[in-house]
């Protein structure tokens, strides 16, 4: 029998085993952003040096400098290539948000034959691997001559992102009850009008958590994009990262400026809709 | 305010009716209310007069007009919905006001109107909470307030009190009541809960399995009741059925116990037959009403007791069926004991045995 | 009255079957012809040139394209389960914690932000045997004074990539799984406390099997991705050194376009893309069949 002074320790031991493997957890998680972050503020003879310089020495925003001049590391068109992402990741996220919204609504509100196997046809679509998806789309998009365009790669984004979307929104009109649009019909709304101004704006922060994910997928996405694009003309960032690679040398410091200028935004619309995030994965998938 | 019409309304889902050509003529201002049992077509019918479910076949008319093509919107009714339906995203304040809102009337109005409804049903102090906060009574009344501020021509609810407590929902039927009569509009009202229908009603209709059974007041349903669903189904506890054989002139039941057939009635002499009697027209001696000129003495013994204060349900049994009986000025019983008790036959009631149907008329 | 129209159920849906056919199911139907023949980009006659099974074939009896396979597999399978098991292990760590849990869950987010492109190029930094943090870091400690070839030999690497994968996806479960956790409701565990169940039995028995349908939907999300560690080993080794850390996606990407022989990496590619929806398809079934017995189904 254990006496009440062997359970206090026990109960103290199991406390700083807690705090010991969660403080352990947390600094793996951090830890590779941390130094991404600190080694885009460093010169590159520090990063390189050996034996290894543990306190920084100097910060600076050269790399940053330089990024931004364009000229200096290789002139690597960062913002041209920013502006690419920005200008595919919210296009193809609102379409398809529009898309996956249409499709949701299908799922949750109609019964019909094959709801099932359409669903799980959805799906498996995302599945996919983008590497083996990129051969054939790398061909007909070289014939019908929309590779290295913002049109081509916003096109496959919404392709790849629509599956998901109808998968969280469809977990999420299943939550508002069919008698709110009812009662919004008989109320004197259109049906459209019952959609827009009670269904969705119920539905909507399930919505936005879909919106996150597509936008960080389009945001990320490298498989597909580092074949379908070319030129500065469509190039995203991740592709841009390859940028400061040549054959036998990486630049780390600017490639880790552009990482932080690539995680900033993810970073903040996460941060934004955090609370949402968790509810529409799990209403989502679970109770969906 | 309107008259509502249903000609042979029919609704399939694919192959399946689940509302059989029913008919049913509703005056302005009357005061309607479905019952049945659970998945009867109740709610079918209901939608199918706001314009929720397609019809598939006949016609409802609200007022002069045939109403089957028309989207809810165009129908001008209000519906209160049996889990409500506020818009959670929005105020008290703003669910009353929605549909003024979307038929785009001044501010002025719909404000006026809000207040209006909000002082009739005591929501004045809840404006501006959203639905979330509110208690399920208060609920009830913002669903009410919001059909009440359109001053529809037709009202429907559908189960509107099923999700309150008891105590709640008896004065929640007074205030319905009391609307009805203020607004004086037509209403159909959907419940399966008999005591609302029979204190709600200007008349009742009792659906089984997509049909209309019978149509009448409540006094008349309760009454009269046409066949032994409807016997069972109206009136709490549920009227008594005895099966047996008609041999001159009265109805032998299995064990050999007759009992003479309730006073004009001549049925045919072996046909089989339920004598329905109600828990209020049979009593035990001693602790019965007076006894009127038709009376009929049988000895049972008793199984249960259930006091309810100034009166006690007995349970006893009667040639293997369990009756209920009601005891005035109870006093103790116990299980076992044999009494004699007095059935006033000119409230019986005889049905065919085979299809149910009451033999009266 | 009722017009011939489309059901608005298929109205509403056609947007989304339009562009899924364009951009998935067509091009999936060109390769599936092109791994019929031995196209080659640089020679398009090649299209024309029907081979029959001889991709298959030859794909088949390539002892290099099944090490690649069972790589691929193995890979999987110790990837997601050590994600499973550490996003369970730090989804009930965190939920034990009091203060500071939103900080908390903010921060155990933050891998799902990075692009695996991104992940790859960070380890690859941090496992450089040179400049690397995790050798600068031993040899400070003084724990060893060589080098570590951590990218260079085969295991290493291989290890390397999953730790990579793993810290990019762990997340993944131990916010679903920390949702389920939140969910659970307290009277079982209760009812089995006074049961007298240990606490591990009460985890085992009650927490777990509620915990399940989570577990799945997590796999089922990821299932619908394991290919981003395509992006991760591409950049970390590209399969090198020398194949040892060859995986299906980065033998087909080399065959496809740096090899040209678009025909056979179709072939390959079709082998992949069943194996990843027999995943998902997989994954779809058990989640629904644990939904229907928690009651949450359809
Ligand atoms: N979409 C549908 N498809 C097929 N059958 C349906 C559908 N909707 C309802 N039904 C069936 O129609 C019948 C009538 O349903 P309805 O909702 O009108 O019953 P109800 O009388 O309102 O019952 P309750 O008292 O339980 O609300 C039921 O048997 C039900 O199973
Ligand atoms: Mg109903």
């Amino acid at each position: 029998m254990a006496t009440a002074s062997q359970h206090r320790i026990r109960k103290r031991a199991l406390k700083v085993a807690h705090f010991a493997g969660l403080f352990l957890a947390m600094s793996i998680i951090c830890l590779p952003g941390l130094w991404v972050v600190l080694n885009s503020f460093r010169p590159t003879v520090e990063i390189m040096a050996k034996p290894p310089v543990w306190i920084p020495e100097s910060l600076s925003l050269d790399h940053y400098r330089a990024m931004f001049g364009g000229a200096g590391e290789g002139g690597v068109p960062v913002l041209t290539y920013f502006r690419n992402s920005l200008i595919i990741s919210v296009t193809s996220t609102v379409i398809a948000l529009l898309v996956g919204m249409a499709g949701g609504y299908a799922f949750a509100r109609y019964r019909f034959k094959g709801k099932g196997v359409m669903f799980v046809a959805l799906m498996a679509s995302r599945a996919v691997p983008g590497v083996a998806l990129s051969l054939p789309l790398f061909i007909i998009f070289g014939r019908t001559g929309i590779i290295d365009t913002h049109f081509g790669l916003i096109l496959v984004y919404v392709a790849m992102n629509v599956p998901f979307t109808i998968w969280l929104i469809d977990g999420f009109f299943r939550q508002v009850p069919k008698e709110l649009a009812e009662a919004a019909e008989i109320d004197g709304c259109t049906r459209w009008q019952a959609f827009w101004r009670v269904e969705f704006p119920v539905a909507r922060s399930g919505i936005a958590s879909a919106g996150i994910f597509a936008f960080l997928t389009s945001w990320n996405e490298y498989a597909l994009a580092s074949q379908l694009t070319r030129s500065a003309t469509s190039k995203t960032m991740p592709v841009g990262l390859l940028d400061f690679t040549s054959q036998f040398t990486l630049n780390w410091g600017g490639m880790c400026a552009l990482a932080v200028l690539m995680i900033i935004p993810a970073l903040v619309l996460t941060f934004l809709v955090q609370k949402h995030l968790i509810a529409g994965l799990t209403f989502g998938g679970v109770k969906g | 305010m309107a008259q509502v019409q249903l000609k042979n309304v029919v609704k399939k889902y694919g192959a399946v009716g689940v509302v059989h050509a029913i008919n049913l003529d509703i005056a302005e201002g009357e005061f309607v209310v479905l019952v049945g049992p659970s998945g009867c077509g109740k709610s079918t019918t209901l939608r199918m007069v706001a314009g929720l479910e397609d019809i598939s076949g006949g016609e409802v008319i609200i007022g002069d007009r045939v109403v089957n093509d028309l989207p809810p919107r165009e129908r001008n009714l209000a519906m209160v919905f049996q889990n409500y339906a506020l818009y959670p995203h929005m105020t008290v304040r703003e669910n009353l006001g929605f549909s003024l809102k979307i038929a785009k009337r001044p501010q002025a109005e719909i404000d006026r109107a809000v207040d209006e409804a909000a002082g009739i049903l005591s929501l004045t102090p809840l404006l501006d909470r959203k639905p979330g906060a509110l208690s399920g009574g208060q609920r009830q009344r913002v669903a009410m307030g919001r059909a009440i501020v359109r001053h529809p021509d037709v009202f429907l609810f559908d189960e509107p009190l099923s999700n309150l407590d008891a105590k709640l929902r008896t004065q929640m039927r007074v205030e319905i009541k009391k609307l009805h009569q203020r607004v004086g509009s037509t209403v159909i009202y959907v419940t399966h809960d008999q005591i609302e229908a029979m204190t709600l009603a200007d008349r009742i209709v009792i659906m089984r399995d997509g049909h209309i059974v019978q149509v009448g007041t409540p006094l008349e349903v309760f009454e009269n009741p046409v066949n032994t669903f409807v016997a069972t189904f109206i009136g709490s506890p549920p009227m008594n059925l005895l099966e047996g054989v008609i041999r001159a002139g009265q109805v032998v039941l299995a064990d050999g116990t007759a009992i003479p057939q309730p006073p004009g009635l001549n049925v045919a002499e072996g046909r089989k037959v339920q004598l329905g009697i109600r828990a209020d027209n049979i009593m035990p001696e001693g602790h019965a009403l007076p006894p009127t000129a038709h009376m009929a003495f049988v000895e049972m013994p008793v199984i249960l007791t259930e006091p309810l204060g100034t009166e006690t349900l007995l349970y006893a049994t009667l040639s293997g069926t369990e009756m209920q009986a009601k005891m005035l000025n109870p006093r103790p019983v116990s299980a076992g004991e044999r009494m004699r008790f007095g059935i006033a036959l000119d409230k019986c009631h005889l049905f065919d045995a085979e299809t149910g149907n009451s033999l009266r008329g | 009255m009722t017009r011939n129209r489309l059901p608005p159920w298929l109205v509403l849906l056609l947007p989304a079957v339009i562009i899924i056919l364009a951009v998935v199911a067509i091009p999936l139907v060109l390769s599936l012809y092109s791994s019929f023949t031995p196209y080659h980009l640089t020679r398009p006659d090649t299209l024309w040139k029907w081979t029959g099974s001889f991709n298959y074939i030859k794909a088949a009896t390539d002892p290099n394209f099944w090490k690649a396979f069972g790589r691929t597999v193995l890979l999987l399978t110790i990837a997601l389960n050590a994600e499973m098991l550490l996003g369970l292990g730090l989804a009930l760590m965190v939920s034990k914690v009091t203060h500071g849990q939103r900080a908390l869950r903010t921060a155990m987010m933050f891998p799902m932000m990075f692009s695996p492109i991104l992940v790859g190029f960070q380890f690859k930094f941090i496992f450089n045997d040179n400049v690397g943090l995790v050798n600068n870091a031993l040899q400070s400690l003084g724990l060893t004074d060589v080098a570590i070839p951590w990218l260079v030999d085969g295991n290493l690497a291989m290890f390397a990539i999953i730790f990579a994968e793993v810290w990019t996806s762990t997340s993944v479960f131990a916010i679903l799984i920390l949702a389920g956790l939140f969910a659970l409701p307290q009277d079982p565990l209760e009812a089995a406390k006074v049961d007298g169940c240990t606490p591990w039995q009460s985890f085992r028995f009650v927490t777990l099997p509620f915990l399940m349908p989570f577990i799945y939907i997590a796999m089922a999300i990821r299932s619908l991705d394991v290919a981003r560690a395509y992006d991760i080993v591409q950049v970390m080794t590209n399969g090198g050194p020398a194949r040892r850390t060859e995986l299906l996606w980065t033998l087909i990407g080399r065959t496809g376009y740096v090899d040209a022989r678009m025909g056979y990496a179709n072939a390959m590619g079709y082998i992949a893309i069943l194996l990843s929806i027999g995943f998902t398809v997989y994954f779809f079934l058990k989640l629904q069949t644990a939904r229907r017995e928690l009651g949450m189904g359809d």
